[in-house]
């Protein structure tokens, strides 16, 4: 019988001193998108786990920030952290998201890793 | 035999081809994400730490810190694999107390029988 | 002064929580997983958590043009100013395993007013603003204050008028939020100090506005613990 050997050191030592999500820094390319670029939800399987919320599938919004590079959580869910990607800070428009809301100024922002974002 | 008195095909392990997109989707839904969705006004309260709630949130963070896991292995075991019945029906640091039991016995740094036998010992000094 | 944290003494009636909070500890110490000394070690950082930073940042921030620039900008550098190193003041060196190191403090405007939520879980950035409120943690909360933003502040006891934008962030990756108020009347000439005793954590969250004379949070039902945290001294 076998049993795997987990290296319970490997975070502490990228990131120790430095930071998380810092210690990721450099690692994904350059950017796909900037601030200000219209993008959509795109609508991908959320089998097993993600944290792009269903409430912003197919939605429209405005990019206002490049955030930082990390590895997806769909990813660092499982320990998988060799890819990390961009993550940016999208803007909605509140009746954009749900047909019944009556405020027309009201927004809502939250962040998308590049995979699940594109240009609308 | 009228159509009325047949007898319905059976609810649990459906068919797979009664399963239309939609359903899919409901099947597999992630237990966490309820932002949306209905619910009505409630009072909102604050709540007194129990010790084994600040004791678990020490020990999930601590084994975070030890490199037995990271956060995100954390939620998703914690807010998501779970299910969705013991989702709601649980309270929320019980939640994080069974993800951090769990993921003792998942990496096999401890036995499934190595816990109960410690579950039982840790019993019987309250006896 | 070190404060001392050790589990709760043996009790009558301890619950299956407990019993299996117990198991799961020991069992970790057993197999050399973490130390009993680390987990004493977190909790007194845990511990150590609490508002009063934050709303030093924001006191700061009112004051000072050029420091609220920074805190826009780069929350992490600004929170130094305050005393909080997301980095390095954790135990572990590279900052909290659920908090991260990614702070954005959110401006408010006379038109724009901010209120935080994590629909997904109930991220929250500890460092600064210390442990997260009950309430904050239901799926309640994280249910509808996405979509019913007015009337979910409404129950909080503020309405804002239809011309000021809402605008909820939604607390779902490694940023973490707070919020900076709109710094109130009848504060003119007040110190630091002054000004950081009205900016609660309910405020930082976006569920309160500061209010000169208030200095708690919106009063609310406090449900009891079983068997509470103890500190020894």
């Amino acid at each position: 019988m076998s049993k795997p050997q987990y290296d319970r050191t490997h975070h502490a030592k990228k990131a120790t001193g430095i930071g998380d999500p810092q210690c990721f820094k450099g690692e994904a390319g350059p950017p796909k998108f900037k601030e200000g670029d219209k993008v959509r939800v795109r609508n991908r399987s959320d089998v097993f786990y993600t944290r792009c919320q269903v409430y912003t599938r197919g939605a429209v919004g405005e990019i206002t920030k490049v955030c930082y590079e990390s590895p997806a959580p769909e990813d660092e869910a499982w320990d998988n952290t060799e890819n990390p990607v961009w993550f940016y800070s999208v803007v909605f428009r509140q009746q954009e998201l749900w047909p019944e809301y009556p405020f027309p100024g009201d927004t809502l922002e939250t962040e998308f890793t590049e995979d699940w974002l594109e240009p609308a | 035999m009228t159509a009325a008195n047949a007898l319905k095909p059976p609810a649990d392990a459906p068919y797979p081809d009664l399963i239309d997109h939609i359903r899919f989707r409901e099947c597999l839904r992630t237990p966490h994400d309820l932002g949306g969705e209905l619910d009505t006004p409630m009072q909102w309260e604050e709540k007194e730490e129990e010790q084994w709630e600040l004791n678990t949130f020490a020990t999930c963070e601590t084994l975070a810190w030890r490199g037995v896991w990271n956060a995100e292995e954390r939620r998703r075991r914690q807010n998501v694999d779970l299910g969705n019945s013991m989702y709601l029906r649980f309270p929320y640091y019980g939640r994080w107390l069974l993800a951090a039991a769990r993921i003792l016995i998942d990496k096999q740094y401890v036995t499934l029988t190595e816990l109960i036998n410690k579950i039982d010992e840790v019993k019987k000094r309250y006896e | 002064m070190a404060e001392k944290h050790k589990p709760a003494p043996m009790v009558d009636e301890v619950s299956d929580f407990e019993i299996l909070e117990m198991a799961v500890r020991e069992l970790a110490i057993e197999k050399g997983l973490f130390s009993a000394e680390d987990h004493r070690i977190w909790t007194e950082y845990v511990h150590s958590l609490s508002p009063a930073p934050a709303a030093r940042l924001v006191a700061k921030a009112w004051l000072d043009p050029e420091f609220k620039k920074l805190a826009v900008t780069d929350g992490i550098k600004a929170s130094l100013e305050v005393g909080v190193d997301w980095i390095n003041d954790p135990p572990t060196g590279f900052g909290t395993p659920s908090d991260y190191c990614h702070l954005r403090v959110l401006e408010d405007t006379p038109k724009l007013k901010h209120v935080v939520v994590c629909t997904l879980c109930s991220c929250y950035p500890r460092p600064i603003l210390g442990q997260s409120p009950e309430w904050y943690r239901t799926p309640n909360y994280r249910r509808r204050l996405v979509r019913w933003p007015r009337e979910v502040l409404a129950e909080f006891g503020l309405v804002l008028p239809d011309d000021v934008e809402i605008r909820v962030a939604d607390s779902n990756q490694k940023t973490r939020y707070m919020v900076l108020p709109v710094r109130p009347e009848g504060t003119e000439g007040w110190t630091e100090d002054q000004l950081a005793e009205i900016v609660t954590r309910d405020c930082m969250i976006g569920v309160a506005v500061p209010k000169p004379g208030v200095t708690t949070n919106i009063p609310k039902p406090v449900h009891p613990a079983l068997r509470p945290v103890q500190h020894d001294h």
